[in-house]
């Protein structure tokens, strides 16, 4: 019998060909306690199904759907899931979480996870229930946004579907196209050329059973303690302004990445504060499902229309390409949207673009900084893959540098592909650590270490064994809650988090688990990732930053200079090594026997 | 005074605390406070260390050589100054750090008509030469500055420095307490102005563009704006080093910005 929380089971799906053909696979319940669910149990499912080396976008790469015991609980933002693949972009482990009401349909399949193998002749919906599974073509929907194509697929089969789709983008197999699902994205690492390479336009999913928690008035005694908690002063700043709340106090600290990382504040930045437009523009708040923080602020757009706005859509499209004009970036986020592809990496790729063309590397003249219009080109142009300059930066800034050459990787906002979100590591330098040894590359949910830099409790601008301690404290919180899965945003109400998820876990699952387990058990999260990336041939000096962040010091607004050099990243990585356990190259070799649990 | 200087009242900790602050967050390098043979020391920011003078009785210029000598290792010049001087602002400190380019063993203000050795700037491997005179009896710091490069720096060249002069264009800097009554109408000024953000959450009916308020601290300038610094607020001071140490003494012309420090999203 499973644990509360859990079926004991995946799904695997083989969408070869014209029909689905699906398997169950069995998930010990040691695998479960190990791992959880999330990210963990993605990372988990890949080093076994996924073959060494294969191609992300090969029909044998594996797509996972991955969930876990808190989906469905009334727990707050509990109603998330992971999806969890090579990625296209770096070559490497990524996953991507989102919260909908897919995460439940999808569980209440009866399984913990979903596993997407195959290539379907023609672009196909993929549905799954209580019944199995079913591929239906479906030619109709080619270059649908993924909104559309939800709202067709529907239409088509029932509203009580949930739907996860892709954009034109994810068809293209732009290298950063994402899945989205009720306006939500799993973002980063380019999931949705995954998906696209599949021939899969959307999966459906219905809910067809119910799964019990081991401690169900626990449960919901937890769930009103949780909520009301969630109310304080730790989510005040989504609830009231949502993330682009960072935007305004992030150029003040001098830590907004401008032009393509050449500094760290934006002088266009009040124009595009949430403080700004919550006074000039109309409003609305939003809630991801099951969720009581409502961090989502819509934003109503001149000329008609409402866009949701983020801080790292906004940071990307807005500071980093130089634009201040809030309709335009409001626009080239929805474009975005339509096209079905991530905001940060987008923005990272153009702005490094745009550099290229101030430079001369790059023959599109039109393409400048601060230039709105051309930011909508280049993004039409990427998600069309028109040939040129579509294709080149479909491909993200790492594979578009190594084209272009002349130095240009130097200046390519990445590590280890993908695209650096919104906090300068010059200025924040646990944040600097987190992003360089990150297994999903240059990444703030991860490895939330920008935390230790704004606590006040460490000097973010001299890097040391401090911020090493605080990177790892971090990251081994964002393992466990990526993979119970909780929101990010809750973990301010938690005094004693690795306490308090413990007691969250053995009520729903029955384990009597407790810090220290739940201590060991992200660790061994960490690991597996990099066990995995080490097998797909990553090494040490993908745990870098790019050339400019550790050869040219910044100029704070406070007129000093924030200077990270290579050496102070190489003792931090040296740092984090040691405390990880591993090698001098940063490889797995710690007593860790049943890292991967032989099961 | 009633009570060692160290240990006087200031806007909420003590002038030592406040000079000891000053410094560290003016200056890149190591902090310390030299302490007399047993004497007690207030409490100090956690990133001022403590050396104890192991002589007693030779005045300034022993303070000076164990002072020097505990950050040799880690810097080549090092601002020293008494624990007396209330108005001390960063930029005086900067200003006069400057003035020790290469082959200039000491920068010596000449301020408001004095030479001041202790709101001074020395090259730390100073420190042997300074034992041997006093080894010699010479304990007096113009003795040093005979046998050393000494650039002096009087009213009119600190006050080229663009910073000092707008931020301390009457160089008080150097005005020290000798007296109750020196101290009482120090104490007496009003406090400092100061430019307030706040943003996010944190911001109330437009209070994120700045505006002035006065505080001689940090708690104080949150005070000020209805906000208490804790694990969800922190303070970045003039946009560099963020705190929530509400202790930190502020200066004229500090920006102070209020932040959620939960910054995720």
């Amino acid at each position: 019998m499973a644990p509360g929380g859990f079926f004991g089971r995946a799904l695997l799906v083989d969408v070869t060909g014209r029909e689905a053909v699906c398997a169950p696979y069995e998930l010990d319940e040691r695998v479960l306690r190990s791992y959880l669910g999330g990210v963990g149990l993605g990372t988990w499912l890949l080093h076994r199904l996924a073959p060494a080396g294969v191609d992300p976008l090969a029909p044998e790469a594996p797509l996972a759907f991955v969930f876990s015991s808190l989906v469905g609980t009334p727990l707050t933002t509990s109603a998330k899931f992971a999806v969890v693949a090579k990625s296209p972009l770096t070559g490497l482990l990524t996953d991507a979480l989102a919260s909908s009401q897919f995460a439940i349909a999808g569980k209440l399949t009866g399984h913990d996870a979903l596993v997407i193998r195959g290539r379907a002749d023609e672009l196909s919906v993929l549905l799954i229930d209580g019944d199995g599974v079913r591929l239906e073509p479906a030619p109709e929907l080619a270059g649908l946004t993924a909104a559309e194509a939800e709202t067709a697929a529907r239409a088509r089969f029932g509203r009580n579907w949930r739907t996860a789709a892709i954009g034109p983008a994810g068809e293209r197999l732009v290298r950063y196209a994402t899945i989205s699902h009720d306006g939500r994205h799993a973002g980063r690492g380019g999931l949705g050329a995954t998906m696209g390479a599949k021939n899969i336009k959307a999966v459906l999913v219905r809910a067809a059973t119910k799964v019990a928690v081991a401690d169900q008035p626990g449960v919901l005694a937890a769930a009103r303690d949780l909520r009301r908690r969630s109310f304080g002063p730790a989510t005040a700043k989504y609830r009231e302004l949502g993330t682009l709340a960072n935007l305004l106090a992030f150029n003040a600290v001098s830590t907004l990445p401008t032009r393509n990382f050449t500094a760290a504040t934006f002088e266009g930045a009040p124009r595009l504060a949430a403080e700004e437009l919550h006074e000039l523009r109309g409003v609305a708040r939003n809630s991801c499902a099951s969720c009581s923080i409502g961090c989502e602020h819509i934003y109503s757009r001149k000329g008609g229309g409402s866009q949701r706005m983020e801080y790292e859509n906004v940071f990307a499209l807005g500071p980093l390409c130089g634009v201040s004009d809030p309709d335009e970036v409001f626009a080239a986020s929805a474009r975005c949207d339509e096209l079905g592809i991530d905001t940060i990496s987008a923005g990272g790729t153009i702005a490094w673009a745009m550099e290229c063309v101030e430079r001369g590397l790059l023959d599109e003249p039109w393409l400048r900084f601060g230039d709105g219009a051309a930011l909508l080109r280049a993004l039409d142009a990427i998600g069309t893959r028109s040939p040129g300059l579509g294709d080149l930066l479909a491909q993200g800034s790492r594979r578009a540098a190594a084209v272009v050459g002349h130095g240009s990787i130097d200046f390519a906002p990445q590590v280890k592909g993908l695209e650096l979100p919104g906090y300068e590591p010059r200025s924040l330098q646990t944040m600097a650590l987190g992003l360089a040894v990150n297994a999903r590359g240059a990444d703030h949910n991860r490895s939330g270490a920008y935390e230790a830099d704004l606590s006040g409790e460490l000097d973010r601008l001299a890097g040391g064994s401090a911020h090493v301690a605080a990177a790892v404290e971090t990251e081994d919180r964002a393992a466990v809650m990526d993979s119970m899965i909780l929101c990010k945003f809750l973990r301010g109400v938690f005094d004693e988090p690795f306490t308090e998820w413990a007691a969250l876990l053995a009520l729903v699952t029955g384990w009597p688990v407790d810090a220290a387990e739940l201590r060991e058990t992200a660790r061994r999260i960490v690991l597996a990732k990099r066990a995995f990336n080490l097998r797909e041939g990553a090494t040490a000096a993908d745990d870098t930053l790019p050339a400019r962040m550790l050869e040219t010091p910044l100029e704070l607004g406070s007129g000093r200079r924030a200077a990270l050099d290579a050496d102070r990243l190489r003792s931090m990585i040296a740092g984090y090594y040691a405390a990880r356990g591993l090698d001098e190259e940063g490889r797995v070799v710690t007593a860790h026997p049943d890292l991967l649990l032989d099961v | 005074m009633g009570q060692p200087k160290a240990w006087l009242e200031w806007h909420g900790s003590t002038l030592l605390y406040r000079a000891a602050a000053i410094l560290a967050r003016t200056v890149d390098g190591p902090v310390v406070v030299v302490a007399a043979p047993g004497q007690e020391l207030p409490p100090l920011p956690s990133n001022v260390s403590v050396v104890e003078d192991p002589v007693e009785g030779l005045g300034p210029m022993q303070g000076l050589a164990v002072g020097l000598a505990a950050v040799a290792d880690r810097a080549e010049t090092a601002f020293v100054c008494s624990t007396d001087m209330p108005f001390l602002h960063p930029a005086f400190v900067r200003r006069v750090l400057r003035a020790l380019p290469e082959g200039t063993d000491v920068a010596l203000p000449v301020a408001r008509g004095f030479r001041q050795p202790l709101a001074a700037g020395y090259r730390t491997a100073l420190a042997g030469l300074v034992r041997d005179l006093l080894a010699e009896g010479d304990l007096r710091p113009g003795m040093l500055f005979k046998h050393c490069e000494v650039a002096q720096l009087d009213d009119e060249r600190l006050l080229a420095d663009a910073e000092l002069s707008r931020r301390d264009p009457e160089l008080e800097s150097v005005v020290n307490v000798n007296s109750p009554d020196d101290y009482a109408v120090a104490r007496d000024r009003p406090e400092p102005e100061i430019v307030v953000e706040c943003f996010g959450a944190l911001a109330r009916n437009g209070s994120h563009r700045p505006h002035t308020v006065r505080a001689a601290t940090l708690g104080a300038a949150a005070s000020a704006v209805g906000l208490t610094l804790s694990r969800h607020v922190v303070a970045a001071l003039n946009g560099d080093q963020v705190t929530r140490d509400e202790r930190l003494p502020l200066v004229a012309g500090d920006t102070v910005a209020f932040l959620s420090a939960d910054a995720g999203g």
